[in-house]
C-alpha cells in the first residue's frame, strides 16, 4: 500500500527540520528608472505622476518606462492629481495567517487616469462606501515620507 | 520544418547592480533587438521568454511578470527555464515556434537580475540539493564545481595555471565587448592569486554576479530574406538531460553535452565539428567549464584541450576562437541572458558586425552552448551564414 497510515496531525509525519537559519536569503528590489522618479515626486512634492502614451491614449499610473501595447518609450510625465474613483473594495476580516483581525480593515482599488492603485481606505464608514465613489489620497506629512507607496497613508472619501 | 533565421539582436549592458527593474531591463534589450532589424512590436507574432529560477529576481511567476517587458502583451507568450541552460534553450524554444509553421516571427528574450538577492544569490541554490541526503550538510553550489574541477584537472594532469589560461582568454576577449561589466585586464597571476573559495576554485576562476537582458528576433525564411541580406540560419539544435543525481554524472566529461552536441551537428549536417565549426561559444561560468565544454562539444580531443589553448588554437585569431564574446567570464553572467548573449555573438560574428572583437577569416559556422538545471542539462545551437 502506498500510504500505510493515515496521519491526522502534520507534526506526526516524520520529517527533517532544517532550522530557521536554513534559507538565509532575502530579496531587495529597485523601483526602476520610472519608479525612482515616481517615488521621488511622491516623497518630495507630494504628487502622483503617470506616463502617457499618446499613440495608445493611455496614461499609466504609477508611471512606467514603456508602453506595453506599442513598446514606445514613455517620456510624457503627467501630474494626475491625488483624486480618483473607487473601482472596487473589500472588507478584510482575517489575516494572511488565518487569524481574526482585531480591527477589520478596508482595502480599495482606486482608479486614477488609466491606472489602478490598491490601497487602504480610511476616514470612512464601511456602510457609506460604494463603487464609483470619489476618493482622495491622504499623504503622510513631508517629514514622514520615505519614497514608498505607503507615503500615501490611505485614500478617503472626497 | 521551415528554415529559421536570426535577423536581429540586442543586449543591455551587463552590470553588477541595475537600477532598472527586470521588466525595464527586458524592454531595453527587446527594443534594441527590434530596432536592429527595423521591426516594430506589431510585426512580432509570438514571444519565447526565458529566465532561470524565479528566486533570482525575487518574483514568483516571473515569466508572467516579465511578459510586458519582453513584448508579450496580448501575444502568444511562453516561458522556458532550465536554469543556466535557459539562454540557449529559449532560442530552441523560439525556433520551434517558427520552424513548426505556427508563427513567422518570434522574439526570444532572456533576463536575470541577480543583484536582488541578499546577501548572495548562492543561498537560493540550497534547495536544489537533495533534501534528505545533502541539505543537512549546508552545501554551497561551489562545492559541486570544486569537486568537478578537481576531478577534471586530476584526470588529465592539468594545473590551476592551465585553467587560469582559459579565464584570461575569455576575459581578454570580453574587454572589447560593449556590454561587458569589466574594464581591467586580468593576468594568469591575478587568477592564481585571487582568494580560494572552495579549492581548486578561486574567485577569478568564476564568472561574476550580474544583471542584464538579451533578446534576438527569429524569422521564417521568406520573412528573413525580406528583412536582411545576411540572415543567420539556425542550422541545428540539440538538448539533453543527464541523470538528475549530480553525483552519478561523469565529473570529468560532460556527457550531458555530448549527446546534445551530436544532435545539433547531425541536424546541421556537420560530420567533423572540430574542422567545420569556425567559432565556439561554450558555456563558461568557470574557466575549467569552458575547456570541459569544448570537449563535450567535440571541438577538442579529451585531455588535449589545454595543449591547444596554450598553442593559441582557441585565441581570437586562432583556428577555432573560443568565446570571442568574452563569455560569462568576460562579459558577465546574468544567468539566462548570458546564454542568449552567446547566440547574439554568433549573429554578430557571422555577419562580420562584431567590431573590435571580430574574428578574422569570415567565419561561416558557429556553435553556442549553455548548461544548467541540476548541472545536468545542456542546450546547443549551431548557426551559420
Ligand atoms: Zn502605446
Amino acid at each position: 500500500m502506498a500510504i500505510p497510515e493515515r496521519i491526522h496531525r502534520n507534526i506526526d509525519t516524520r520529517y527533517w527540520n532544517p532550522g530557521a537559519e536554513y534559507f538565509p536569503v532575502k530579496n531587495r528590489y529597485t523601483a526602476g528608472v520610472a519608479g525612482q522618479r515616481f517615488f521621488e515626486e511622491l516623497k518630495e512634492n507630494g504628487k502622483l505622476f503617470g506616463t502617457k502614451c499618446s499613440k495608445c491614449s493611455v496614461t499609466f499610473v504609477p508611471a512606467r518606462l514603456f508602453c506595453e501595447r506599442c513598446f514606445a518609450r514613455l517620456e510624457e510625465w503627467v501630474d494626475v492629481g491625488l483624486e480618483g474613483v473607487l473601482y472596487s473594495f473589500t472588507h478584510v476580516y482575517r489575516t494572511k495567517s488565518d487569524e481574526e483581525k482585531e480591527n477589520p480593515s478596508i482595502v480599495g482599488a482606486v482608479r486614477i487616469a488609466d491606472g489602478l492603485l490598491m490601497h487602504h481606505l480610511g476616514e470612512c464608514n464601511e456602510k457609506d462606501l460604494y463603487i464609483g465613489m470619489p476618493v482622495k489620497a491622504e499623504l503622510k506629512p513631508v517629514g514622514e515620507r520615505e519614497g514608498k507607496i505607503t507615503d500615501i497613508a490611505y485614500f478617503k472619501p472626497l | 520544418m521551415r528554415k529559421v533565421a536570426i535577423v536581429g539582436a540586442g543586449l543591455t549592458k551587463f552590470v553588477r547592480r541595475a537600477l532598472e527593474t527586470p521588466k525595464e531591463l527586458s524592454f531595453e534589450a527587446t527594443s534594441t533587438a527590434l530596432d536592429s532589424c527595423g521591426l516594430k512590436l506589431e510585426d512580432i507574432d509570438c514571444v519565447a521568454h526565458g529566465s532561470a529560477p524565479d528566486a533570482f529576481d525575487g518574483i514568483h511567476q516571473k515569466g508572467e511578470y516579465l511578459a510586458d517587458g519582453c513584448g508579450g502583451w496580448n501575444k502568444p507568450t511562453m516561458r522556458v527555464f532550465v536554469g543556466g541552460a535557459t539562454g540557449v534553450h529559449a532560442i530552441i524554444h523560439g525556433w520551434h515556434h517558427v520552424a513548426s509553421g505556427m508563427f513567422d516571427t518570434c522574439l526570444v528574450v532572456c533576463e536575470e537580475k541577480m543583484s536582488s538577492a541578499m546577501p548572495h544569490a548562492q543561498g537560493f541554490f540550497l534547495t536544489i540539493f537533495d533534501a534528505i541526503t545533502e541539505r543537512a550538510l549546508h552545501p554551497n553550489l561551489l562545492w559541486i564545481f570544486a569537486l568537478e574541477m578537481n576531478r577534471y584537472m586530476s584526470r588529465y594532469g592539468y594545473t590551476k595555471e592551465d585553467m587560469a589560461l582559459a579565464a584570461v582568454n575569455n576575459k581578454r576577449n570580453g574587454q572589447l565587448h560593449p556590454s561587458s561589466q569589466f574594464k581591467d585586464e586580468v593576468t594568469v597571476e591575478d587568477v592564481l592569486n585571487s582568494e580560494i573559495m572552495a579549492y581548486p576554485v578561486s574567485r577569478l576562476d568564476v564568472s561574476p554576479v550580474s544583471d542584464g537582458a538579451a533578446a534576438v528576433v527569429l524569422a521564417a525564411e521568406p520573412v528573413a530574406r525580406r528583412l536582411t541580406d545576411k540572415p543567420v540560419w539556425i542550422e541545428g539544435v540539440g538538448w539533453t538531460l543527464d541523470t538528475a543525481y549530480w553525483g552519478t554524472r561523469d565529473l570529468y566529461y560532460p556527457r550531458y553535452l555530448d549527446k546534445a552536441a551530436r544532435m545539433a551537428y547531425e541536424m546541421a549536417g556537420i560530420r567533423e565539428p572540430a574542422k567545420q565549426i569556425n567559432i565556439a561559444e561554450p558555456y563558461d561560468p568557470f574557466d575549467y567549464k569552458a575547456l570541459h565544454h569544448m570537449e563535450g562539444l567535440q571541438l577538442s580531443p579529451r585531455g588535449k584541450t589545454v595543449e591547444l589553448l596554450r598553442d593559441g588554437h582557441f585565441a581570437r585569431d586562432g583556428n577555432l576562437p573560443m568565446c570571442p564574446s568574452g563569455g560569462l567570464l568576460g562579459v558577465g553572467n546574468p544567468i539566462a541572458a548570458a546564454g542568449t548573449m552567446k547566440v547574439a555573438e554568433l549573429f554578430w560574428q557571422l555577419r562580420g558586425e562584431a567590431g573590435e572583437r571580430q574574428v578574422p577569416g569570415n567565419p561561416r559556422l558557429g556553435v553556442a552552448q549553455a548548461w544548467g538545471d541540476l548541472m545536468q542539462v545542456s542546450s546547443v545551437v549551431v548557426a551559420g551564414i
